[in-house]
């Protein structure tokens, strides 16, 4: 699997990982039923440790992305559109609360950043 | 596969005392400075010294209750010992087939081949590189459920020990293997173990996840008074530096949304074995 990691990124690796294999889930690269390697198999190919394969798809199949059947391997569960929805709501919402934060540790009132999210809504 | 519970050994000016298990299916490193106690463990493990006091056991069992089969799933490799080097590397395959039923000598030819270990080549005649690859071979080649392998990449260059890591790497796929490794630099494991030991002067300072290590530990470089005003909860270790202290925290994420303000780095095991062992605790 094509996956690239950055190992001087302040992003866990785990988080990288399963980041990466739900933008290909999502973008339909990895379609419903292909297996996923086997934690060892990736594990060697990245060159980390298995742990943090392990960690990426337990996270992965709590969010309902993959099904792990034991002894078989890990395979993409059937695309939820609703839940790839509320995968990209997620995304938006971490990166408005990142510039809500980024705006009050500048010293940005609640009702200045309001206004900017408000003029910046109108322009689009 | 492998628990130690509190073993004690005493020497003149040293002891161990150390606790440590490596579950099934994982890549344990045991890190530390030289003359900190690795060698020592492994002996222990091995049953080659007796420890004064504690509980070992290896794969279910205590060491003395080990039965020669059972011997014949382990998989070693010690820093200064191999065949002797009289022999040639065709001379040890036989040795190899009588000791374990299970070796495989075609994977052994063909690794020699990969790794252009000639076979009528002298132990004694193998460059650094080349032997420590042999002794790897042999320790993987019967198929063991457990390799302890003692500084298997001290002294090679870059490639050779990609090369022998990469071995250990294909060893692990099958599952419900194990490996304790050990090393006195730590970065050429942290792209294989799945959690560390830091050993110091015989004991155990810290055990974690890679993935902990990584992701969670981290340096903040701090000025005096921001030293002064820091929430010490999750601060490890610190060091006198030029501009204040270096501070070795568990929790980067903490210091970063609280006080976005401090430079924080990432850091890696090398980084975190330093901190540990020359910092001040805090």
């Amino acid at each position: 699997m094509n996956l690239i990691i950055n190992h001087s990124s302040m992003q866990p690796i785990y988080e990288q990982i399963s980041g990466q294999i739900k933008e290909k889930i999502i973008h339909n690269d990895l379609i419903e039923g292909s297996c996923l390697p086997s934690v060892r198999t990736l594990a060697r190919e990245l060159r980390i440790s298995a742990l943090t394969v392990k960690k990426s798809y337990d996270i992965l199949e709590q969010e309902g992305f993959i099904i792990t059947v034991h002894g078989k391997g890990s395979f993409v569960a059937s695309a939820n559109q609703e839940l790839l929805a509320e995968e990209k709501r997620r995304e938006v919402e971490a990166e408005l609360e990142q510039a809500i934060r980024k705006g009050r540790s500048c010293g940005l009132k609640d009702s200045e950043i309001r206004e900017l999210f408000q003029i910046l809504l109108e322009e689009g | 596969m492998i628990q130690l519970y509190n073993i004690s050994k005493q020497y003149p000016g040293f002891q161990l005392q150390c606790s440590l298990e490596v579950p099934p299916n994982r890549v344990t490193a045991l890190i530390g400075p030289n003359g900190s106690g690795k060698s020592t463990t492994f002996k222990a493990i091995l049953g080659l010294i007796h420890p004064d006091s504690g509980e070992l056991r290896i794969l279910g069992k205590p060491v003395s209750k080990l039965t020669v089969s059972d011997r014949t799933l382990l998989g070693v490799a010690m820093s200064d010992s191999c065949f002797s080097g009289y022999l040639l590397i065709q001379d040890i395959i036989p040795i190899l087939s009588q000791m374990y039923p299970t070796f495989q000598k075609e994977y052994f030819l063909e690794k020699c081949r990969h790794f252009n270990l000639s076979l009528t080549r002298r132990i004694n005649d193998l460059s650094t590189g080349m032997k420590a690859k042999l002794k790897v071979l042999i320790a993987i080649s019967h198929q063991a459920r457990l390799l302890i392998l003692d500084e298997p990449t001290t002294g090679l260059d870059v490639l050779a020990r990609e090369e022998v890591l990469d071995m250990l790497r294909e060893y692990m796929l099958p599952g419900d293997r194990s490996i304790l490794i050990s090393s006195h630099i730590s970065g050429d494991l942290e792209g294989l173990c799945d959690d560390f030991y830091l050993i110091h002067d015989g004991r155990i300072l810290l055990h974690e996840e890679t993935d902990t290590l990584l992701d969670c530990y981290g340096i903040l470089k701090v000025t005096e008074e921001q030293y002064h005003t820091l929430d010490s909860s999750y601060l490890l270790r610190k060091k006198r530096e030029s501009y204040g202290y270096r501070i070795l925290t568990t929790q980067k994420q903490f210091y970063q949304e609280n006080m976005p303000e401090l430079v924080i780095e990432k850091c890696n095991i090398d980084e975190i074995i330093l901190m540990m062992t020359k910092g001040e605790v805090l």
